[in-house]
Formats: C-alpha cells, structure tokens, sequence
C-alpha cells in the first residue's frame, strides 16, 4: 500500500500498539464466548434474532434530488440521488438506463482502521453490490440512456453496513421520485457455529469471518436484498464457509427479516409524501399572501396615480 | 458483459430448448461442455495452468514472493487474485473496459478463498510474524465463449495444484531480519494443499430453469445468474489410500449474483443445491485430471502442447 505522506508514519517496521492489547491477544474461543452472555442475550442486550431498531428519515441534503439517512444504532449511513443524466463516455445507445452507485466509508468509520481516501476494494465491491440490488428494482426502460447516480457515504460502520446503504438507497431513490417496482429492503445475518446474530455488529462479523480452528464449523455473513411484495430477491451475498442447510435456514430468517422492514419504510415514505404536500400548501399560501400584498400595493398606486 | 448479438426469434429458439432439458448444442440443462487442462505451461511462473472451454480460453500463472505476514495475522500468508482481460478476447476490452468484468471475478476469487476452509493460509507460512508466502494469481483471459468463472476457478485450482514452493534451506537471524536461503533445486519443494480450494460454478436463469455452463449465446438470453463458490474435496487429489482421510463435506463458501435481474427465493434455494452437485462431479474430474497429469510427468511421458493446439 501506499504510504500517505502527509501523515506521520512512523519508523517503516513498526507495528500498532493495539496488537499487544489485552483485546487483541485474545483466543478465538475468548472472543467467540463473549459474544453471548449466560442469558443468551447478546453484548448490547438483544436476543439472538433480534434486530436493532431502524431510524429512517428522508430529505437529508437540500441539494440532492432525493436523500435518505439511515441508523441502526452505531451504524450511520447517508445516501443521496442525483437527477438522471446522460451517460458520459458512451458511444452505443443503452435501451436500459443504468444506476451508478458509489459505496464510500468515512476515513473515520471504522474501529479497526483508518480508511484509505481513495476507494479500496471493500468499497469497489460494496458499490458493485449495491447496484445489483437496486438494478432489479428501479424502471429502468423508463431512462433510456441515462444514468442515475446514487452516492451513499458510510458515516459509522458498525456492522451490516451494506444492508443499511441498500435501505438507504431505497428510500433515497423514492424521495427522488425515482419510479420502482417494489420498496428494497435488506437484512443481514452471521453465522458462528450453531448461533445465527441477526443483523450483526462489527463485532460480531468480525468473529463471524475469522475461521475457527476446528474443521467444519459454519462460519461467515449472508447480506440480502428483497422486494418483498413481488417475493423477489434481489441479491444475494454469501462469505464464509457454511452448509447448504445453514444457508437455506438463514435465507428463511432474511426473508422474515426484510420484510419486518417494510412497514417502517412505508411509514417514512408516506411521512415523506405527507410533508411534501404540507410544504408545498405553504408555500401556495405563502404566494397568496404575497400576491394580496402586491395586489393591494397596486391598488395603493393606482389611487395615487389618480389622485395626482 | 461483451455477448454475441442475437435476434429475438434465436432467443426463444435457446429457450424453448432450456424448458425442454435439450440445448442448442445437444446438451441437458446440467451438462458441461468438453474441456481441455494442461498444466505446467509457463515456465517463469511457479505455477501454471491453461484451460480450454469450448470457447473460452484461461491462462493462470501463480507467481510467489516473498512478503512480511500483517500483524493481526501472524501465522498466515497471502494470497491475491489479478484478472486481466486481453482486448484479443474482444475489442471491448480494450483499455479500460474489461476492468468492472475483471474486478467482479477476482472479487468473486478472494471472496470464495477467504475461508481457512477453502484454502488454509497457514501452509504459506515461514516463520510466524516475520515471513510468509505470498501468492500472486494472475489470471489472463484470453478468449471469452461464456462462463468465464467457473472456467477461471477450475484453471486457478489447476495453476494451485501444479505450485511449488521452494524449501528453506537455512534462516540467519539478523538483529530483527531474517535472511532466508532457499533452496535451488526445482525438485526439492513443496506443494500446496489445494484439495479444499473453492470451485465456482454459474447457474443461469433462462426462462424458469437454470443450466450449468452456458455458452455466450445462453449468457445473452439470461437476465440473472447465480455463482456459488463451492469447496473442494481433498480425497480427489490424492494419490494414496483415500480411506484414511476425513471425507470433507462441500460446503458453500461464497453466493453471489450477476446480471440486472431478481430471483424468487425458492429458485434461489434450488439453484444453490444444483450448483453443489455440479461443483462434486466438477472436482471429481479436474482431481482425476490433475493425478493422471502428474503421474504422466513422474514418469516423463508428459507430451506438452502448449499452445499448438
């Protein structure tokens, strides 16, 4: 990698303090024991199958034609949607419209390390997942030839980011009055052992992508996206090493999961429809009363006009 | 993705042939094509392996270096995947724009060999902590006719199995160095334990049916399709008596889809169990290949095409 020369480095074999940390020299079964507690509860007090509770909000940033910020308690992310455009560097028409998706992590986001400023290959292939999961769910015959582009920026990463920028992604693409199929929802899963965490922290999938000393122990994080009404989904991303059981299991508990969603997404859209409408009501009462005061201003002149 | 241009009439010709279990080429839905496997055909590289499928053309080089481990993983070694996409395959590629093709299969590559169970980092190491192995795999495509990854798979696991590693023949300790001397003599190194190492096969959804294998033709027809990364058996790779090794289970190791379209849930489910079985029967026959190759080169009676053929 290269080295960022307007930080300071340090001495070229110097390694960070954090791996002689307590933290750090801890066993994998240490790691993997702490997870759950005596009562099955998990670190941050949730049951094995719970999910954090989702905060949505659109119209995040003015100047984008649809925004959306979605948290899932430590997990921050921030998306918006541009007007469509003319595909740059195009020679052939495209009957499809295509949707650019950039999947970028605050230099700050995560707990492990500093995030590089220039797009690693975690970012390249969390972009690429993204569109997966949204190409199926917006119309694109209805852009021919034009592009969409949909930023989301990972403020924090605590865990199920992708699942969390697939949301945001949804909403910000509806508050852009972007037409679609289905409202997109995703959930994500990982898998230690015997123990499914419905939607993971960092922690969690942290553990949950190390391989465990003994063989054939199922291991790794599955990410889904869905529309949920037209019983679709829309990808499908699997790391790890599990059995086709354990898949088709966690698969039943996504689809469960994602289509929990719905109803808080709905709730946020029509909340979304509902202030659009309110505002726009202002506004026309706004242009009202300003016409009044320059109707009456006339009026003022006119009868000075005469008057003199 | 660079297809052939077909009409819509040719399209529902394939079709029709899928929902029929009969293909355009005389194929049911979960037969390959015909394959051609030579390892061993760059000699710069430790490693090498070029695969023929029908049309599709691969040629894996695996170079090693040597390189410091990373400090949260003191006992393994690396391992990293490159693509290329010649502009011989198609003018498309050119430049720049085989780049988002090659990205999506080395990110496929890592992502299947990322678990200890696929390939284990460990046997890459020298010396905990300060040196290891480092694998480079750089995959070259040369001439695409559909079903690029799971072609790219079966040349990489090839390319793995046919890797040497020299041995070390002394370590000095220098203050904090290490000073390694490896040995020169071709024959005296090791070989890697690739037995496990992922294959990766392509399901493409054409109609409500998937097939294994499609050719450039089907790709075109197809809005979706599903690759499952599938780990190997080491029972398939070895010369000696097969009973006293654990039979391995396949298991998934990665899942991921291409393409603009969706899938129902339950297409899903089926794909990943006929994707497994594919996978089987896949690693059954490169191992068989594979020994036989390597049985054929002990005895010198290895007659090397290259690339004549």
């Amino acid at each position: 990698m290269p080295l960022d020369f307007r930080r300071f480095n340090g001495p070229e074999d110097s390694v960070s303090y954090t791996r002689f940390t307590q933290d750090f020299l801890k066993s994998y079964d240490e790691l993997h024991n702490e997870l759950i507690n005596k009562s099955n509860l998990r670190k941050d007090g949730r049951a094995l199958d719970e999910a954090r509770s989702m905060f949505a909000r659109t119209d995040m940033i003015s100047q984008a034609k649809g925004s959306a910020y979605v948290e899932l308690k430590k997990t921050k992310v921030v998306c918006s949607v541009f007007d469509p455009r003319e595909i740059p560097h195009q020679n052939e028409f495209s009957q499809l419209g295509q949707i650019f998706c950039e999947v970028k992590f605050a230099p700050f986001s995560c707990s492990r390390q500093r995030r590089p400023a220039a797009p690693d290959a975690e970012d390249k292939s969390l972009s690429v997942a993204l569109r997966q999961a949204l190409e199926p769910a917006v119309c694109r015959h209805l852009f021919p030839n034009y592009q969409i582009d949909v930023f989301v920026y990972i403020i924090e990463h605590d865990g199920a980011c992708l699942a969390a920028a697939i949301n945001a992604a949804g909403l910000a693409l509806a508050d852009a009055a972007v037409p679609m199929y289905d409202i997109i929802t995703a959930s994500s899963i990982a898998i230690i052992g015997d123990k499914m965490f419905v939607d993971p922290t960092e922690e969690e999938e942290h553990v949950a992508m190390i391989s465990p000393d003994s063989e054939n122990v199922n291991h790794g994080i599955i990410t889904m996206s869905m529309l949920s009404e037209l019983k679709q989904v829309s990808d499908f991303i699997q790391i790890g090493s599990m059995d086709t059981d354990c898949v088709i299991k966690a698969m039943d508990i996504l689809e469960k999961e994602c289509a929990k969603l719905i109803p808080n997404i709905q709730q946020v859209l029509v909340m979304n429809v509902v202030q659009n409408i309110e505002q726009q009501k202002k506004l026309e009462e706004e242009a009202k009363e300003r016409e009044a005061a320059l109707n009456a201003k006339l009026e003022e002149w006119k009868t000075l006009l005469n008057a003199g | 993705m660079a297809g052939p241009l077909l009409s819509s009439t040719e399209k529902i010709f394939i079709l029709h042939g899928v929902q029929n279990d009969y293909r355009s080429d005389g194929r049911s839905n979960i037969d390959y094509r015909p394959m051609e496997l030579e390892t061993d055909v760059v000699s710069h590289a430790s490693g090498s392996a070029r695969l023929r499928l029908a049309n599709t053309d691969i040629l894996v080089g695996v170079k090693t270096e040597i390189d410091v481990p990373k400090p949260d993983n003191p006992g393994k070694g690396k391992i990293e995947f490159f693509v290329d996409c010649s502009a011989n395959a198609t003018p498309e590629f050119e430049g720049r724009g085989g780049e988002q093709l090659a990205n999506s299969i080395s990110n496929m590559m890592q992502r299947a060999y990322h678990t200890s169970q696929a390939f284990n980092l460990k046997q890459l190491c020298i010396f905990e902590g300060k040196q290891c192995w480092k694998l480079y795999v750089d995959i070259l495509i040369l001439e695409c006719g559909g079903n690029l990854c799971d072609a790219v798979s079966l040349a990489v696991k090839a390319a793995l199995f046919n890797t040497r590693l020299p041995f070390v023949k002394a370590a000095l300790m220098d203050g904090g160095n290490v000073d390694l001397q490896l040995s020169d003599d071709p024959y005296d190194s090791k070989q890697l334990d690739i037995g496990c190492a992922p294959l990766l096969v392509t399901l493409c959804k054409i109609g409500d049916k998937c097939v294994v294998d499609p050719s450039a033709e089907e790709e075109s027809c197809s809005v979706i399709s599903l690759v499952v990364g599938v780990t190997g058996n080491p029972k398939f790779y070895c010369t000696e008596d097969t009973t006293n090794i654990l039979n391995v289970e396949c298991k998934c190791s990665t899942i991921g889809m291409n393409g603009p379209g969706s899938v129902a849930p339950k297409t899903l489910k089926d794909a990943i169990n006929q994707g497994i079985i594919a996978a089987k029967c896949l690693d059954e026959a490169l191992g068989k290949a594979l020994l036989r190759e390597r049985q054929e080169t002990i005895v010198m009676k290895k007659h090397s095409y290259g690339f004549l053929k």
